[in-house]
């Protein structure tokens, strides 16, 4: 049975252990947060928190090549564009003739990079941490609908599936001639005989599929028991709420004058 | 009833079995149009698809959802943009109903509606998170040269959008509508969860829908 898509890590730390809502809001309040805190100082500050959180988890060695691939060109492009072009922009920071660099411009690239990448590493805090089916199976006995979880779960398990489909067809398609590398316009004939058998098929095993869970009582509409208890403390429980309070209490500091 | 009679929600076991298909084709066309080093992301086909097959929900959830495996696995920052391709599920199961995907001038609509919601939707997202940059290399550089010219901020993100979306978004529906026509017959009215609007003939699904 394949892994599925999860990046989960295993490991034993206090975040391993917490309650996937606890980890959610945490995720949910430090981006709030990151995105209201007023200057690159406050949103630095947040992101010191979360690579703290992340080598607490022990998952700051995975968490650091993934980032910094997501981040790198996200904050060079920021940079030149905005460092560029920004409507600020009035002091020459780097000067290069007509495509002299601004440190306004600059500034507010760093600012959005700097608030990327606390989006970054809030999230994958959550998903290192986290197995998708004990957050899936958390929001199910808080009464999301079941089938919901089934998608999702489904999903995880069925994208790596297809990949794998894909990169048969591509083989077989080659096999019989089919042209993928050379001009655009060559390539982009290729793109439908190789997605096209995969969707047929994916569509012929839904019935299948479909068959196959109502037989076993999937559309029935009954009580279901849970078979997984997520251990959950009022102390968690405590913390939960104390985040959420500082997501209206950073919006009212900003209002008074949060700089 | 009108329009408001494809929003009504009734799922069928099949209507939920097609969700995660339409997920992972989201995924394998995005995987395939990197491989062929195509420039466009070619990531919603599931999604308009879905909403064409089977109506808004299903269209609206695939996209949800396949935005939010994507910011939890490759690509954080996709997680704001779920709510975009939430729309575009929708955009495209109207469409369905209305039967757009029956016919070339209806292609056309259905590519409007989808890059009219795609850029629209997108560009406060760029404005909050990226200061108005789409983070494509091309557009932006058009970005560049619209603010050096004095263009207003939020026109001229929503032109550096735009001009992303145009023709990622008038492939994406092209594959999407091709591959239903491409279907074979029975498929076309299986997964419908909506009563069809027209009286075209329709063949008996093997599952009820319930």
């Amino acid at each position: 049975m394949p892994r599925g898509l999860s990046i989960y890590a295993e490991g034993n730390s206090a975040l391993h252990r917490a309650h996937p809502f606890t980890k959610g809001t945490l995720t949910l309040v430090a981006i709030a947060i990151g995105f209201i805190a007023p200057s690159l100082a406050w949103v630095i500050a947040v992101a010191v928190i979360l690579l703290g959180l992340l080598t607490l988890a022990d998952v700051i060695r995975r968490f650091v090549p993934v980032a910094l691939g997501i981040l790198l060109p996200i904050t060079l492009l920021l940079l030149i564009v905005q460092g560029f072009a920004n409507p600020a922009n009035r002091t020459v920071f780097f000067p290069l003739g007509p495509l002299s660099l601004y440190r306004e411009g600059l500034a507010v690239a760093l600012l959005a990079a700097a608030r990327i990448f606390c989006l970054i590493s809030a999230t994958f805090l959550l998903s290192f941490t986290t197995r998708p089916a004990d957050l899936a199976e958390a929001m199910m006995q808080r009464g999301l609908s079941p089938r919901f979880g089934y998608v999702v779960q489904s999903a995880l398990q069925i994208i790596p599936q297809s990949l794998e489909s894909a990169a048969r067809i591509r083989d077989a398609q080659r096999a019989r001639g089919l042209e993928t590398e050379g001009s655009l316009l060559l390539r982009a004939r290729a793109y439908l005989p190789l997605l096209l058998p995969l969707v047929l098929s994916s569509l012929v095993a839904t019935q299948e599929r479909a068959m196959a869970l109502e037989v076993r009582g999937f559309g029935l509409s009954v009580h279901r028991y849970r078979r997984v208890v997520l251990p959950d403390t009022g102390v968690q429980r405590a913390l939960r709420w104390f985040l959420v309070a500082l997501v209206p209490l950073a919006i009212g500091a900003r209002f008074a004058g949060w700089r | 009833m009108g329009l408001l009679n494809a929003f009504k929600l009734r799922f069928s076991t099949l209507g939920i079995v097609l969700i995660p298909v339409c997920i992972a084709i989201d995924w394998v066309g995005h995987a395939i149009a990197t491989s062929l080093k195509l420039p466009l992301f070619l990531d919603s086909i599931g999604t308009i698809l879905g909403g064409i097959l089977a109506g808004p929900w299903v269209g609206g959830i695939a996209g949800f959802i396949t935005n939010l495996i994507s910011s939890g696995t490759v690509d954080p920052v996709a997680a704001p943009y779920s709510v975009i391709s939430l729309l575009l599920g929708f955009a495209a199961g109207i469409g369905g109903y209305l039967g757009w995907h029956k016919h070339p001038p209806g292609w056309v609509a259905l590519w409007l509606l989808c890059f009219l919601v795609a850029s629209l939707g997108s560009t406060p997202f760029n404005v909050a998170l990226y200061a108005g940059q789409s983070t494509i290399p091309y557009s932006d550089a058009l970005l560049a040269a619209l603010l050096k010219a004095h263009v207003p901020m939020w026109i001229a993100a929503y032109a550096d959008e735009a001009s992303a979306d145009l023709l990622d978004k008038a492939v994406t529906v092209l594959v999407a509508v091709l591959i239903y026509q491409g279907l074979p017959r029975r498929f076309r009215s299986l997964f419908r969860l909506y009563e069809p609007r027209d009286d075209e003939p329709e063949t008996t699904p093997a599952l009820s829908r319930s």
